[in-house]
C-alpha cells in the first residue's frame, strides 16, 4: 500500500479547494485544538522559564529579618521593640555561604536643590547593599568604605529623584539638601526593575552611608548602639538557605540575650520556600493546560472524523464511479487519508497562526508569560498531523470498503 | 464481419440473491459469446437481470457460479487489484445517470480514468481532448456538466469511457435519461464508434434503441429468451 504520490496529493488538494466551506468547518476543530495546545504549552513554558529565572535570581536566594514583638508572656514582661546592630550584621556576614548581608536604616525625608523640592526614601547603606539588591550605577561613583567610615555627606540617587530634581541636567557633583543637610551627589542608580512592587516607586530612593544617615538624620537608638532596622541576607546558593536561616537565628538569639525556649523577638522571611511552592503549583497548572489542549485536539480529531464520514457518505457515488473507472481500494483509501492529512496540515498551520496571535495578545496581560518556541510549535503541529491521520483512517477505510455497484446507485 | 476473435464468453452464469427466506435468481445459467467488434443490445423487462449481467462483465460483481472470460481471462481468477486494472484498461462504462463529477470540467471528467492508469501515460490532456473531439465535443472541454445538455453530458461520459482505449464499452441504459431525438444522436455516435472497431454491449428497455445494434439478446427472468442478428441495422441508420 505504497503512497501513490503527487496524483493523490493533487486530487485531495483539488477536492478540498472545491469545497472551501466544508474544508474550513472540518479543520475548525483542529485549528482550535492546535491553537489551544500551542498557547497552553507556550504559557507553561513561559511560566517555567520565569520561575527558573526567579529561582536563580537574587530574589530567590535572599531572606529578610525584621524585629518583632515577642509574642509570649504578659505584656509588662515583654521585651521592648529592638532593632539589630552593626555587630549582628558583621557576624552574619561571616556565616559560610553568605553572598551578601546588608542592613537597612531608612526614612522618608525632604530633598531640595535650587530648583525644586521633593520627598524620597533615604536608605542608609553599607558596602553590601548594592550587591544584595542587584543595583547598578549608570553615572558617578558608588559609596565607598571610606565614605562610610568618615560619615561623608554623599548620596547616590535613584531615577525618580533625578527626574524630579534635575530634569535633564547631570546631577553628579551637584549639591542637594536632605532634611536640610547638604549632600553631594556622588552617583546615579539605573532604573530598578520594580516588577511585583507596583505600589511603591523603588526608584524614588537616595542611598547614603549608613553612618551618615544614623548620625545626621535619623539619630541613635536608646537600646542598641549602631542600630539597623532590618537585615537582608543573600545566599550564594539556594540550597544553603535553610542552614543560613538557622545560623542567623543562633547569632541573633545570642546577641539579643534570648533564653533557650524563649520566643524570638524578630522574624525571618525566607522567600525561597514560598517560591518553590509557587513553582510547583505553576507546573501543575501547565500540566493541566496541556491536558486541556490534548482534549481539545482530541475533540478536533473527532470533528474531522465526523465531517469526513459525512463527506464519504455525500461522495458515495463519486467513490463508486472512481472504482468503476479503475481506482483500487488503496487509491480511495489514500485519497481520503491524504485529505485528512491536508486538512490537519491546514488546520495545524492555521491553529499555529491563531495560537501565535493569542500569545501576542497575552503579552499585554500581566500575569501570563508566553514563550515562542519552535519545539512547541512543531509539537502542536505534529499532534495535529497524528490526530488527522488517526481519525481520518476510519472514514478512509469506510470509503475504500464501499461496494462500487451500491455506491453508484446511491442517491 | 469475418470470423473474428471471441472477446466475451459467459459460461453457466448464475447470480442468486437471498432476500429473507426467498431467493432471487437474477441470472440463471446464462451462456453466450460475444466477438470483438460486435454491437450487442441486451433487452428485457425490468428486473430480468440485465444490469446484473453487465456488472459481472465489467468486473464489478462476482457470479454465484459460472465464469466470465474476457479476452481469454477468467475474471474469477483476478484479485481486487487486478480487477481494478481490468476495469481501467479493458472496459469503459457508460451509465444511465452519466455519473459526471459536477465540480469538474468536461476535460477533467474525461481524464479521470487516466489517474488510475499505471504507469501514468504521457499527454493525458491530449488524450482527453482527442477523446472529447471523437464524440464531437472538442469545443466544450472547459464546460462543467451543469453547463451542458443531457445529450452532451452523455457524450462526455462516453468520451470518458473511451479515453483509456478500452476493448469493450459497457453501456447500461445510456439513453434512459434522454429524449428520443437526443437518444438517436447518442446511438448514432455509438454506431459510429462500433464502425471504428469498438465492441459495444448496450442495455436498454427501448426496442427502437436496440435497433441500432447488430445483435439483440433478450432476457426474461434471468434467462436468455432470444438471441438474434439485427438485419435492419444499417438501413435504419441511413434513414435518419
Ligand atoms: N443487491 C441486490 N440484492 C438483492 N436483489 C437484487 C440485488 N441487485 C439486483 N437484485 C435483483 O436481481 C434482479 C435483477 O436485477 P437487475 O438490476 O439486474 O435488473 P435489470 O434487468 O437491470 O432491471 P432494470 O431494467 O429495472 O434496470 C431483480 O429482481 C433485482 O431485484
Ligand atoms: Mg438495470
Amino acid at each position: 500500500m505504497a503512497f501513490p504520490g503527487w496524483t493523490t496529493l493533487k486530487l485531495a488538494t483539488v477536492s478540498l479547494i472545491e469545497h472551501p466551506l466544508r474544508t474550513l468547518l472540518t479543520s475548525l476543530g483542529i485549528i482550535i485544538g492546535v491553537a489551544a495546545v500551542y498557547s497552553m504549552l507556550a504559557i507553561g513554558e513561559g511560566s517555567r522559564r520565569e520561575i527558573l529565572e526567579r529561582m536563580n535570581g537574587i530574589d530567590a536566594r535572599s531572606m529578610s529579618v525584621y524585629p518583632d514583638w515577642s509574642r509570649r508572656g504578659r505584656a509588662s514582661k515583654r521585651r521592648p521593640w529592638r532593632p539589630f546592630s552593626e555587630r549582628d550584621l558583621e557576624d552574619i556576614r561571616l556565616i559560610p555561604g553568605v553572598f551578601a548581608a546588608t542592613g537597612s536604616l531608612s526614612k522618608e525625608v525632604p530633598v531640595v536643590n535650587e530648583k525644586s523640592d521633593w520627598s524620597a526614601q533615604m536608605q542608609g547603606i553599607d558596602l553590601d547593599y548594592m550587591r544584595a539588591n542587584d543595583l547598578v550605577l549608570v553615572a558617578g561613583e558608588p559609596i565607598t568604605a571610606s565614605d562610610i567610615e568618615r560619615r561623608e555627606p554623599v548620596v547616590v540617587i535613584g531615577q525618580t529623584v533625578v527626574r524630579t530634581l534635575f530634569r535633564g541636567q547631570d546631577p553628579v557633583g551637584t549639591r542637594i539638601k536632605l532634611n536640610n543637610i547638604p549632600f553631594t551627589v556622588k552617583g546615579v542608580l539605573g532604573e530598578i526593575n520594580s516588577e511585583g512592587f507596583s505600589n511603591r516607586d523603588r526608584d524614588n530612593i537616595m542611598l547614603v552611608p549608613r553612618t551618615t544617615a544614623r548620625n545626621r538624620i535619623i539619630g541613635g537608638n536608646y537600646l542598641v548602639r549602631d542600630h539597623i532596622s532590618g537585615l537582608e541576607i543573600v545566599a550564594e546558593n539556594q540550597d544553603d538557605m535553610t542552614r543560613i536561616e538557622r545560623e542567623v537565628g543562633d547569632i541573633l538569639r545570642l546577641s539579643r540575650g534570648l533564653k533557650p525556649g524563649e520566643a524570638p523577638d524578630y522574624r525571618i522571611f525566607n522567600f525561597s520556600a514560598n517560591r518553590q511552592a509557587a513553582a510547583k503549583s505553576k507546573r501543575t497548572l501547565s500540566l493541566l493546560l496541556a491536558a486541556m489542549g490534548a482534549v481539545s485536539l482530541l475533540v478536533g480529531g473527532v470533528g474531522v472524523m465526523n465531517i469526513m464520514l459525512v463527506s464519504v457518505t455525500e461522495r458515495t457515488r463519486e467513490i463508486g464511479l472512481r472504482m468503476a473507472l479503475g481506482a483500487r481500494q488503496s487509491d480511495i483509501l489514500w485519497q481520503f487519508l491524504t485529505e485528512a492529512l491536508l486538512l490537519s496540515i491546514f488546520g495545524g498551520l492555521a491553529g499555529l497562526g491563531l495560537g501565535y496571535a493569542m500569545s501576542r495578545f497575552s503579552l499585554s496581560m500581566d500575569d501570563i508569560t508566553m514563550v515562542f518556541s519552535l519545539d512547541i510549535a512543531m509539537f502542536a503541529f505534529g499532534s495535529a498531523l497524528v490526530i488527522g491521520v488517526v481519525f481520518g483512517f476510519l472514514p478512509a477505510r469506510r470509503a475504500a470498503g464501499l461496494n462500487p455497484i451500491e455506491a453508484l446507485r446511491h442517491e | 464481419m469475418a470470423d473474428s476473435e471471441t472477446l466475451i464468453c459467459c459460461e453457466n452464469l448464475t447470480k442468486v440473491y437471498h432476500q429473507g427466506q426467498s431467493e432471487i435468481r437474477a441470472l440463471d445459467d446464462v451462456s453466450f459469446t460475444i466477438h470483438a467488434g460486435e454491437f450487442v443490445a441486451i433487452v428485457g423487462a425490468s428486473g430480468s437481470g440485465k444490469s446484473t449481467l453487465m456488472n459481472m462483465l465489467g468486473g464489478l460483481d462476482q457470479p454465484s457460479s459460472g465464469e466470465v472470460y474476457v479476452d481469454g481471462v477468467a475474471l474469477s481468477t483476478l484479485n481486487s487489484r487486478q480487477l481494478a486494472q481490468f476495469r481501467n484498461e479493458t472496459v469503459g462504462f457508460v451509465f444511465q445517470q452519466f455519473q459526471l463529477l459536477p465540480k469538474k470540467t468536461a476535460l477533467q471528467n474525461v481524464k479521470l480514468p487516466l489517474h488510475y492508469r499505471r504507469p501514468r501515460p504521457d499527454g493525458e490532456t491530449k488524450m482527453a481532448e482527442a477523446s472529447l473531439a471523437r464524440v464531437g465535443l472538442g469545443d466544450r472541454t472547459g464546460h462543467r456538466p451543469t453547463e451542458l445538455s443531457g445529450g452532451q453530458q452523455q457524450r462526455v461520459a462516453i468520451a470518458r469511457a473511451l479515453v483509456g482505449a478500452p476493448r469493450l464499452l459497457l453501456a447500461d441504459e445510456p439513453t434512459g435519461a434522454l429524449d428520443s431525438v437526443t437518444s438517436a444522436d447518442v446511438m448514432r455516435l455509438l454506431q459510429e464508434l462500433n464502425g471504428q472497431g469498438l465492441t459495444i454491449l448496450l442495455i436498454t428497455h427501448d426496442r427502437d434503441v436496440a435497433a441500432y445494434a447488430g445483435r439483440v439478446i433478450t432476457f426474461l427472468d434471468g434467462k436468455i429468451l432470444s438471441d438474434k442478428m439485427n438485419t435492419t441495422e444499417t438501413q435504419r441508420a441511413r434513414q435518419r
